[in-house]
């Protein structure tokens, strides 16, 4: 069992700052998923963590102790490659025990442990084939068993199932979550899929360019992301965002005059307005709801559907989600609501800003 | 669209007609019949050049044919008989082992170890890598010239170097004692093969996924782990191609040898190869020196065919 801190940790290749200045918090027997657009840092992130490359500057800090010089084998890590980087020579039970085997682990011990591990993963029947005779989510497996057992004091993923299809993503995202109970362990998981981070992770830490833009638990994040760019990122579909301009009085209009049903807080000029997919009411009544617009495409996912709907006065369609049960012909004239609480407003510099419902509600 | 629907529903395959696009003999029959051609230019040159001389110096191996035998003349086994009782002839078999398995052994080892440096990343890598072609490119006679000069007994390089360090107080003849000149033509072989095999070694090495040797490192492997376990056992095909290419090319070898020692100090240095050109060329015994060379080329063989089935077999 481990905590992990992370204190200003900066890296850069040549003159390229590709982190810059990470600072956080990681509790022992924590589940953290990193997620962010690529090429923001993650893989950098973790390989720095892991000891496979050295920080710039900072500090890396495990159960209290500063390890930036201490390698990989001896930080008590292990980690789960996005490739599986599996030894493509040896068999499955090898695999399993090489750092074992490297550790002088007695063959029995070895034996007894790999045994364990395969059990758990249910890869009893494959140990002594080569990891090109295994599927994906075979390889997947024995990667993951590669790194339980050693009895590792933090997991490191990357991207783990990004190379797996639809199904079989789900069948590991189930394991994995199981593994997460039984172990206990501290794990960090880079993930680019929004169901893997909402579901697994007890922490999400958002980046973006390098930096850390908000760190919460997933519903945090998805009720009160920090700014536009976590908004934008958490939840699917994109959340909805609507420009609109404030009075005096809080009033928020769009550009064709229309009123929104809900008030900025005084002195907020420019706001955007968010609303998720969910959150947003449709009518076949143009009359019914504020928002006045057609629909424009219709998508059906079975028990629900998005609707795309050009607003008049805004900008971008917006996207709605609703039962899949509306007849709904393309280009006929909708309404769209939503209700002040679950709209999100934002400033120009893209920080959340509390509406002035919300504050009177608080009061 | 509908009335398609319909027919694909109930039409039997009969009634279907063949595209007027498709080729006689299936899709590949003209890219066959192009490869052929292609071949043809490359056969006939090989059939002239090499396939029929071989077999006429096949034929000598059986025939008495020297200056006191202008016409060869049918011996059968006769040769063989004599190479088998000459100790010369079976020295120069002993020579040619021992020459092939230092010459290889050397080239493969330096190979690899020098693929393993430049295959990490240090500032003018790329200059060294081309710098390291040199030996390669550069004649073997010219070869054979600068090693000759390092070995020279009264202006080489190596007993300037030696005599100023204090290790041997006079020069020494090198290429003079049957040691020496072993360790010259040696050492000039293995100048000359370290860059072919080093650029086998580094593309094989390229090719060597960087996380599974990071995963190791994560395991715990430090350097020697990385190497035994996992470098050597990813080059293992390669190693083969190596090995058997340079226990061809140093059976066959000749040009520097001749050049350094000429196969001397007396037979110190007579490999196969000078052997078959003294009893040709020296001696005019032809009839003798198609035997020794088809034992010569027999002994070839085997490698060679390993060669070509690991070869065919990879493609
Ligand atoms: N060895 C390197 N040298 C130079 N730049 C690098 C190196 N490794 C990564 N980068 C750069 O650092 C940035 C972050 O890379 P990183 O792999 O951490 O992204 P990521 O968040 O993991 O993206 P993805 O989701 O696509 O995996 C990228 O812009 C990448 O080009
Ligand atoms: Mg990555």
């Amino acid at each position: 069992m481990s905590s992990i801190s992370l204190k200003n940790v900066k890296k850069s290749f040549g003159a390229v700052d590709i982190l810059q200045g990470i600072d956080l918090e990681i509790a022992d027997g924590e589940f953290t998923v990193f997620v962010g657009p690529s090429g923001c840092g993650k893989s950098t992130l973790l390989r720095l963590i892991c000891g496979l490359d050295e920080v710039s500057a900072g500090e890396i800090v495990i159960d209290g102790e500063i390890v930036n010089d201490v390698p990989p084998a001896k930080r008590g890590i292990a980690m789960v490659f996005q490739n599986y980087a599996l030894y493509p020579h040896m068999s499955v039970a090898q695999n399993m025990g090489y750092s074992l085997r490297l550790a002088g682990t007695d063959k029995a011990e070895i034996e007894k442990r790999v045994g364990d591990a395969a059990a758990v993963l249910r890869l009893d029947k494959l140990l002594d084939r080569k990891p090109r005779q295994l599927s994906g989510g075979q390889r997947q497996r024995v990667a993951i068993g590669r790194a339980i057992v050693r009895k590792p004091q933090v997991f490191l993923f990357d991207e783990p199932l990004s190379n797996l299809d639809a199904a079989l993503r789900v069948d590991m995202r189930v394991e994995i979550a199981s593994l997460k109970e039984r172990l206990g362990t501290t794990m960090i998981y880079v993930t680019h899929d929004q169901v893997e981070a909402m579901t697994l992770a007890d922490k999400i830490v958002v980046m973006h360019a390098g930096r850390v833009e908000q760190v919460g638990s997933p519903l945090e994040l998805y009720r009160r992301p920090a700014n536009l760019f976590v908004a934008g990122f958490i939840g699917s579909p994109r959340m909805n965002v609507l420009r609109a301009e404030a009075d005096e009085r809080g009033t928020l209009r769009l550009e064709n005059g229309t009123v929104l049903p809900v008030t900025a807080p005084a002195g907020a000029r420019q706001v955007s307005v968010g609303i998720r997919a969910e959150h947003l009411s449709l009518s076949d009544d143009p009359g019914a709801f504020v928002l006045r617009g057609r629909a424009r495409v219709v998508e059906h996912l079975g028990s629900d559907m998005f609707v795309h709907v050009s607003v008049d006065g805004a900008s971008d369609p917006v996207i709605v989600r609703c039962p899949d049960e509306m007849e709904l012909a393309i280009g006929s004239a909708v309404s769209v609501g939503f209700e002040a609480a679950n709209a999100h407003l934002f400033a120009p510099d893209g920080q959340r800003i509390v509406s002035a419902d919300a504050r009177r509600s608080a009061a | 669209m509908a009335f398609a629907v319909q027919d694909s529903g109930k039409g039997p395959a009969a009634a279907l007609r063949v595209s007027p696009h498709a080729e006689r003999g299936g899709l590949k029959a003209r890219e066959r019949r192009v490869g052929w051609l292609f071949l043809a230019p490359a056969l006939i040159a090989f059939v002239a050049v090499i396939l029929v001389p071989f077999l006429r110096a096949l034929g000598l191996a059986f025939t008495r044919y020297d200056l006191q035998t202008p016409v060869p003349e049918f011996i059968g086994l006769g040769n063989f008989h004599a190479i088998l009782t000459s100790p010369e002839i079976l020295g120069s078999f002993v020579t040619t082992a021992i020459y092939v398995v230092l010459a290889t052994a050397g080239s493969v080892l330096l190979g690899l170890s020098w693929a393993l440096i430049l295959n990490q990343p240090f500032r003018g890598r790329a200059a060294l890598r081309a710098m390291s072609l040199i030996p390669w490119v550069l004649p073997s006679t010219v070869t054979a010239f600068v090693w000759g000069w390092i070995f020279n007994s009264r202006f080489g390089v190596l007993n300037a170097l030696l005599t100023s360090l204090g290790v041997i107080d006079y020069p020494t003849a090198w290429l003079s004692t049957s040691g020496g000149a072993m360790t010259a033509i040696v050492i000039t072989k293995v100048w000359f093969s370290v860059p072919l095999f080093m650029s086998f070694f580094l593309a094989g090495l390229q090719s060597l996924d960087k996380e599974q040797l990071e995963a190791a490192r994560v395991d715990g492997a430090h350097n020697l782990a990385l190497l035994r376990d996992h470098i050597l056992p990813h080059l293992k095909p390669v190693m083969l191609v190596v090995i058997v290419l340079g226990v061809i090319g140093n059976l066959q070898h000749f040009d520097t040898i001749f050049a350094l020692t000429g196969g001397g100090p007396v037979r110190a240095t007579s490999v196969l190869s000078i052997e078959v050109y003294r009893r040709a060329f020296d001696q005019w015994d032809i009839g003798m020196a198609s035997a020794v060379g088809l034992l010569w080329v027999a002994t070839i063989l085997p490698a060679a065919w390993f060669y070509l089935r690991h070869l065919l077999k990879g493609a």
